[in-house]
């Protein structure tokens, strides 16, 4: 019962981390070079709905992954726009990309569905998939190596993106612009330019988070489906110190938090599930209080880029 | 350089219409931004096949049809201004407090606490005690995220945030144990008694008296932001933080002041939603009001008084889309799209420059 409840247990964790740390990704590309990824709730949202409708319109749940890469960039390009051009407060300009998409996609599902009161459309969800031969491990078998694609492609995504962050000319532009974009101008970069890119490249990212939830887990769309998610990503990244990996680490805490707070209600404890349910913030809350100061942002972040 | 000329305060003709003008600004520019997203919102009620004159018409229709429409819209307007105003002021400090929706289900439930413990008071005694409850509860709630910013240097955008969804909660939480009606569908506490209702403005109708109470906290924040020497302190730790310090204002201390004074107007409009409206706590009763507030604040350019206009836009937009999801089955989610679109626009109209003013 114990290891079988540990087995269950874990790969709650790894599910409900999955698309926690796919955002998370696009969010640290973005906040490193200089823009707060607010947005990444929307992003998300979009991306949940684009795959839905994507691989319903199209056929084919492939499409479905583009169309949610693609809605999440058009938001994330919205965003950018804003920051960027219009030198906007950026936390506040994520906050209305996330109300708007939280309408947008909503009206479009009624309009393109129609007038019910809770319109659905159903999708099979994406399968697990063994690994060959690694599957066959006792535990970790069943655990990392029987899962679903998306979040094979979350795990290998990480090395890629860390690559590009530290070991290409590319990302150290990317980070400079994020600590002084100033001195990236001077030294030849266009600030503006890597921000937008960064903002929408992690739009992708994030639409691709969405899609983990729609396409991977439930298998349709909700309105408000993210339910906040993307401001634990926010505190994840912050916990992770904008690291792809510290901030997979702070992904599976929050995962195991809220796997926790549901299998913690099927013992009879004194406690209520909706205590339990506040867990993950709670957790949340508390790693970045006790973080505190020595959580460094990059020096840029949050301020507009004004050449001369 | 005003010696020589007059003691007039008054200033020449030509001047006034310049300062008219300038303080006409925020409000063309919130115009201009209101219009452009009602443009990009026709199109998309045009693709749902629908069409937009009508669909706007049943709106304005739904919001100011009649004058129970009217009141409806007003009293939605209410906790919409009190919050609003609350983070104009946490914005002209430069702290950026999103978590009005938290702050007023903690009102809520400080005033919900005190009308059933207490429901034997007199009206006169009891209804004070129920605001300042809920004014207490949505203090107490920013404050706590104002000291882990103070003190542990954390985002206070980041905080507020989290802790919206720790309230809600806490709200589901109290609803669903301690303080929940036995045997009610939803989740809900028992009817107040009749004293702790709000009393109306005009009898006979729902026109409870928060529209008031809201109009004058919008005053008196005014007041304080630029008549006193706490507002004065306040902008300037906004403004500029190093003449701040040099000037041996606290940063810290405003901080406080700042979201502690948000979150007293939200929890206060938490208690007027309760008390005036739904005569009881009900789940759900606060969601939405934390970022759309946000979206007033900056629609009325930071400005205690410019809020009024932008607070009223709001609450006659939702009562509106409501009527014009009945009437012609355009989804009210739209609703969320004009603001969100409002809100991009504006901060786009706004950029930088304001916020580096005093």
């Amino acid at each position: 019962m114990d290891a079988l409840f540990m087995t269950d247990f874990l790969a709650a964790s790894i599910r409900i981390a999955t698309p926690l740390a796919l955002a998370a990704l696009g969010g640290i590309l973005s906040e490193r070079s200089g823009t707060f990824a607010v947005g990444l709730e929307g992003q998300m949202l979009t991306g949940a709905f684009f795959g839905v409708i994507g691989t319903f319109l199209l056929g084919h749940i492939g499409w479905g992954l583009v169309a949610a890469a693609l809605g999440g960039m058009g938001l994330a390009l919205l965003v950018a726009t804003a920051t960027v051009r219009f030198h906007t407060e950026h936390m506040v300009t994520g906050i209305a990309s996330n109300i708007l998409a939280l309408g947008l996609t909503s009206f479009m599902l009624r309009a393109l569905v129609g007038q019910g009161q809770a319109p659905v459309i159903r999708i099979p969800t994406l399968e697990a998939w063994s690994v060959p031969y690694l599957s066959d491990l006792p535990v970790v078998g069943p655990l990392l190596f029987t899962q679903p694609p998306l979040t094979y492609f979350t795990v290998l995504a990480i090395v890629p993106v860390s690559l590009f962050l530290f070991r290409t000319r590319a990302g150290l532009t990317l980070r400079a612009v994020g600590e002084n974009p100033q001195a990236a101008f001077a030294a030849g970069a266009r600030p503006d330019r890597v921000r937008m890119a960064a903002i929408v490249a992690g739009g992708a990212f994030a639409g691709l988070a969405g899609a983990v939830l729609s396409l991977q887990q439930v298998g349709t769309f909700t309105d408000g489906m993210t339910s906040g998610r993307g401001y634990l990503v926010l505190a994840a990244i912050i916990v992770g110190r904008w690291m792809p990996l510290g901030t997979l680490a702070a992904c599976l805490v929050f995962g195991a938090a809220e796997a926790l707070s549901l299998r913690v209600q099927a013992f009879s404890l004194p406690v209520s599930s909706y205590v339990i349910q506040m867990l993950p913030y709670l957790a949340a809350l508390a790693v970045l209080a006790g973080l505190g100061r020595s959580a460094r942002l990059p020096a840029a972040i949050g301020k507009p880029f004004r050449q001369g | 350089m005003s010696t020589l000329v007059s003691p007039s305060p008054r200033p020449l003709g030509a001047a006034r219409f310049l300062g008219a003008a300038r303080r006409a600004q925020p409000l063309l520019r919130a115009v201009a931004s209101i219009v452009l997203a009602l443009v990009i919102t026709s199109m998309l009620i045009l693709m749902a096949g629908k069409n937009p004159i009508e669909a706007y018409g049943h709106m304005v229709m739904g919001a100011f049809g009649s004058w129970d429409r009217i009141i409806v819209g007003l009293n939605k307007t209410t906790p919409y201004l009190l919050c609003a105003v609350g983070i104009a002021l946490c914005f002209r400090g430069q702290v950026i407090n999103i978590g009005a929706e938290g702050q007023l289900a903690i009102g809520g439930i400080g005033a919900a606490v005190v009308a059933l413990t207490w429901g034997t008071l007199p009206a006169w005694a009891l209804i004070p005690l129920c605001l300042a409850a809920g004014a207490l509860g949505g203090a107490g709630w920013a404050g706590i995220a104002a000291t882990i910013r103070i003190s542990r240097g954390v985002h206070e955008v980041l905080v507020t945030l989290l802790m919206n969804f720790v309230a809600l909660l806490i709200v589901a939480e109290v609803l669903h144990g301690e303080m929940g009606e036995v045997g009610a569908g939803f989740p809900q506490t028992p009817l107040f008694e009749s004293a702790a209702w709000l009393p109306k403005l005009i009898s006979g109708t729902d026109l409870h008296i928060g529209i008031l109470l809201a109009v004058l906290a919008a005053l008196a924040a005014s007041f304080l932001l630029w008549r006193t020497t706490l507002g004065f302190r306040w902008r300037l730790v906004g403004a500029s933080p190093s003449a701040a310090r040099y000037a041996g204002v606290s940063a810290g201390r405003a901080v406080f002041g700042l979201m502690a004074s948000a979150g007293a107007l939200a929890g206060l409009a938490g208690a007027i939603e309760c008390l005036g409206v739904h005569y009881r706590l009900i789940e759900g009763f606060s969601a939405g009001f934390g970022f759309n507030a946000v979206a007033i604040a900056l629609m009325g350019a930071l400005n205690p008084l410019y809020v009024l206009p932008a607070a009223l836009f709001f609450g006659f937009l939702e009562t509106g889309a409501l009527a014009m999801q009945r009437q012609i089955g355009v989804p009210s989610s739209l609703v969320l799209v004009i603001q969100g679109l409002t809100m991009v626009f504006v901060l786009c109209a706004i950029g930088r420059s304001d916020a580096e003013k005093i």
